[in-house]
């Protein structure tokens, strides 16, 4: 049982996905000792977040074909609504220190995040979606992939006639001393994002796995005809799926608010990242886009660390473009493609 | 009595046919021609507009090309612009040729990056040929920016101007011809049995295959020369403009181009000229009248599409054959109540 | 009756496939719909159970007119619907397929009750309860299939195509079920190519041709009729 468990853990090592793996780990250790071990923070911090990003998009995908190309946007949504919260928060306390609403002042802006975010994929769902639903099947792809470049034009171009084209960020969420682990001083904001991040894939994957609600979502990913047959309300788990993947989105903006300020063209980059996870796990990889996440984000920070500011974006695109031409499954070999290629 | 419906190939309609025009399409290229030289239009401002809505047109034509007949969106298409914009670019600028030829050097270049494309994307379908070429086009502007050795990056490359005359009308017509170019030779493409073969492959590619079209010609044929045009169209902006920066080669910059195509409609040529003039003609007259709001232009822009993708996925063309075919049924319905 | 289709016409696009076509089934009964090939017999089904909307006609169950009422919903009112493509949820084990079948169901005690039921009815699922539906043969899905329309406790439910595609024993197994339901007060409509087998176990049958009902009474005399038995029983 034993040996045969371990032939198995070999057999993995050597194939592509634990290849690239471990690959990972040794370049984090190698770059790590280099540079000093920053590199490694910063990769655990957006890692996690850019996790859950595609895991976001992976599901849009999964369950309603929808390859959401305005998935940054929301990403941004997230990041506005909690500068709004936040900034007019610590201008109140300048004034009037008040330890408790510091500790909660972050707190609220990355709840209040997810739940613009929430509301705000409800509200897409219903508006746009719902109604091609209604009106149109044929070519549900393409046209859906349309629509969401129409919808991160119109977010964009909103948020720049509303709210401005300025820099909106918060230097740090609690104003507390760094956390020392041996001589390597970590920001408490850092931490505290890195466990957001994994708390919500956690959450995510015990929804998916073992309630009622998540398994309606499997099934109508599935077979959406079946889920009708069995009565699930399949245009409310699309609701609820959309507000899913939007509220990660936006928890992603909130919580990284410190690093990336809003302004409106803050979404690009993530939206970058998660479609590089989605090619480098494969499409339709939940799971895979966890350690996918990590990779990406620690390619990116050894990039900029090396070759300087500019280039994390046209290295790992080359990257990605080969993984696209010789690995077209993904380093995880996932096989959900067929309606990819539509 | 469906055979006197059929269009007659006889006569000057005839003749139109066969470079791919209509009697009515020639009434509107005659109609783009001295459209400048009437009053309101020939201040040199509305000229201006006329042309972006002319560059527009002519992207959008050779973007419908590959996205609408072969089903594969380039979505890094302003890239190629960019590539031969630059190319032609820095060859008139090192070298001193005149940008009349350098233009050609640029469309060249882009259609061998098309050509590489092409091939290399092969096995690349749908989801993954639109990321594949996405993630194309954001590395080329990544590189433009970060060689700025060659590019000069976002400070933007000097580019020598076509005429030395202050007045746009000569860049107009040029632009035109240009238009013109793509549409004729992209159209008498799909005429012939290329066109057959490219719509084959973009319904069905298995089914294309298994009765003999093989998709990989087809495909690297299509894509070459869908950016050979992109290339030549990018070098007339470059050179009009007279300054290139990488944000031409932004995703925007293809967003652009792919709305118009697709409120031309898929599948049509054409329909892309037709909704170009009228939608850039608005659009900067909205930029410059509501000055104090920006971007709402491009909020409009987005409305469009997707109002369009969800009410209307056929766009302008299939509303004029829709109108078309009513018409000839209600010729039909007509002689069949007459022979009775 | 429980189930009243009157001159339903459905297609699918601009194509029409069924013309005028009229049911009745009373609550209780086990009625058979026959016919070859492309005759419209699914798209029957399709109609019924709401995943294809019809062109015009009033279709009705239990009183109600349920004519553009969604898939869901009608199952909710008790109209289960068994299609020939299964429509199973592949990447899910049986048991989970199961508690989808029931999800609308508020009790869940009638749902632990519906689980032990269909697996007494369908032994050989219990038995695989935690394998995924994608690994399952033929004949398993067919009854997983069947298990799953029964989880949400219909009044009636219409089945389609039980015997594609299977063993003759597999197929002796699903439609003694169905009789064993239907002995139990389930309504049941039928669709099936095994006219024989099939216009033994009904009480009623109607034939579909071309999209038209060409003929319908109790099965017992249809298996004497000169039309059934020359086209259908080769005799």
């Amino acid at each position: 049982m034993n040996n045969s468990r371990s032939i198995k853990a070999v057999e993995w090592l050597k194939s592509s996905g634990g290849i690239t793996v471990t690959c990972t780990i040794l370049v984090a250790l190698a770059v790590s000792i280099h540079k000093g071990p920053y590199v490694l923070v910063n990769t655990l911090v957006t890692g996690g977040m850019w996790a859950l990003m595609a895991i976001g998009v992976s599901l849009l995908f999964g369950v309603m074909n929808i390859s959401n190309f305005a998935h940054g946007e929301y990403f941004m949504i997230g990041s506005l609504t909690a500068y709004y919260i936040m900034h007019p928060l610590k201008e109140y306390l300048l004034e009037t220190p008040n330890s408790f609403l510091a500790f909660i002042t972050p707190v609220l802006g990355i709840a209040g995040a997810t739940l613009a975010g929430v509301i705000a994929g409800i509200l897409t769902d219903k508006l746009i979606f719902a109604q091609l639903r209604k009106r149109n099947r044929e070519g549900w792809l393409l046209n859906c992939f349309l629509i969401t470049i129409g919808l991160s034009i119109i977010l964009i171009n909103l948020h720049m006639l509303i709210f401005g084209n300025t820099f909106k960020g918060v230097v740090n969420y609690w104003d507390v001393p760094s956390l020392a682990l041996g001589d390597v001083y970590v920001s408490v904001d850092r931490v505290v994002v890195f466990f957001i991040a994994m708390l919500a894939i956690l959450f995510f994957w015990y929804l998916m796995m073992y309630t009622t609600l998540g398994k309606k979502i499997r099934a109508v990913a599935q077979d959406e005809n079946g889920a009708r047959m069995v009565g699930i309300p399949v245009n409310r788990v699309y609701s609820t799926t959309f507000a899913l993947a939007c509220g990660f989105a936006a928890l992603a903006g909130g919580s990284l608010l410190f690093m990336f300020p809003s302004y409106p063209t803050v979404g690009i980059a993530p939206l970058y990242n998660s479609w590089f996870i989605i090619i480098l796990v494969g499409f339709g990889n939940v799971a895979g886009a966890v350690p996918g996440g990590f990779m990406i984000a620690l390619f990116q920070v050894v990039t900029r660390t090396y070759m300087g500011e500019g280039w994390e974006n046209v290295i790992p695109m080359f990257l990605i473009s080969a993984i696209l031409i010789f690995k077209p499954y993904g380093i995880f070999e996932t096989k959900v493609r067929s309606v990819w290629e539509q | 009595m469906t055979q006197s419906t059929n269009e007659n190939h006889t006569g000057l309609s005839g003749l139109l046919n066969k470079i791919c025009l209509s009697p009515l399409g020639l009434l509107g290229i005659v109609f783009l021609f001295f459209l400048p030289l009437v009053p309101p239009f020939n201040q040199d401002y509305m000229i201006r507009w006329l042309i972006s809505g002319a560059i527009v047109a002519a992207a959008a034509i050779s973007f419908d090309f590959s996205a609408g007949y072969l089903g594969i969106v380039n979505f890094g298409y302003a890239a190629f612009l960019g590539l031969g914009g630059y190319t032609s670019a820095i060859l008139s600028n090192t070298l001193g040729i005149s940008p009349f030829i350098t233009i050609f050097f640029g469309a060249l270049m882009a259609a061998t990056l098309g050509v590489l494309t092409g091939i290399v994307s092969l096995r690349l379908r749908g989801m993954f040929a639109i990321c594949f070429t996405w993630f194309i086009g954001i590395a080329l502007m990544g590189l433009c920016m970060k060689w700025d050795w060659l590019t000069r990056g976002p400070l933007g490359l000097q580019c020598t101007p076509f005429f030395e005359s202050n007045s746009s009308l000569p860049n107009y017509y040029l632009i035109l011809a240009i238009m013109l170019l793509t549409y004729l030779a992209l159209g008498l493409m799909i005429k012939s049995n290329y066109g057959l073969a490219f719509r084959a492959i973009g319904q069905n590619m298995e089914a294309a295959m298994t009765s003999g079209v093989h998709p990989t010609k087809y495909r690297v044929i299509n894509f070459t020369l869908s950016c050979f045009f992109a290339g030549l169209i990018g070098g007339f902006y470059a050179h009009y403009y007279g300054i290139l920066t990488p944000e031409l080669m932004h995703t925007q910059k293809t967003v652009e181009v792919l709305v118009i195509a697709y409120i031309g409609g898929r599948l049509s040529l054409w329909g892309g000229i037709v909704a170009a003039f009228p939608f850039i003609f608005a659009m900067e007259l909205l930029r410059s009248s509501l000055s104090d709001l920006p971007g709402i232009n491009l909020i409009i822009y987005g409305v469009f599409l997707i109002a369009i993708m969800v009410y209307y996925p056929g766009g302008v063309a299939f509303f004029f054959k829709n109108l078309t075919s009513r018409k000839i049924r209600r010729k039909e319905m007509q002689q069949a109540s007459i022979a009775q | 009756m429980l189930l009243k289709v009157k001159n339903l016409n459905a297609g699918y696009g601009f194509l029409n496939v069924l013309w005028d076509v009229s049911l009745n089934i009373g609550k209780g009964e086990f009625v058979a719909l026959i016919g070859p090939n492309g005759a419209g017999k699914s798209t029957v089904m399709k109609s019924i159970s709401g995943l294809l909307p019809p062109k015009s006609g009033t279709i009705t169950f239990d009183g109600q007119v349920i004519n553009n009422q969604d898939c869901a919903v009608n199952c909710r009112s008790g109209l289960s619907y068994i299609s020939e493509e299964l429509n199973l949820f592949t990447g899910m084990t049986i048991l989970e397929n199961l508690e989808m079948g029931a999800q609308m169901l508020e009790d869940k005690n009638k749902a632990r009750e519906n689980l032990d039921f269909v697996f007494e009815l369908f032994p050989r699922l219990e038995e695989r309860i935690s394998q995924y539906a994608g690994t399952l043969s033929g004949g398993e899905r067919k009854m997983l299939a069947i298990a799953r329309g029964l989880m949400s406790n219909p009044t009636m439910v219409l089945v389609d195509e039980p015997s594609l595609g299977l063993a003759p024993q597999v197929t002796d197994e699903v439609f003694n079920a169905l009789r064993l339901l239907n002995r139990q007060g389930l309504t049941i409509l039928l669709v099936e190519q095994n006219v024989t087998k099939t216009l033994k176990f009904s009480s009623r049958a109607y034939i579909l041709e071309k999209g038209k009902v060409v003929l319908e009474g109790p099965s017992s005399e249809l298996i004497t009729n000169d039309h059934v038995r020359k086209i259908y029983l080769g005799t």
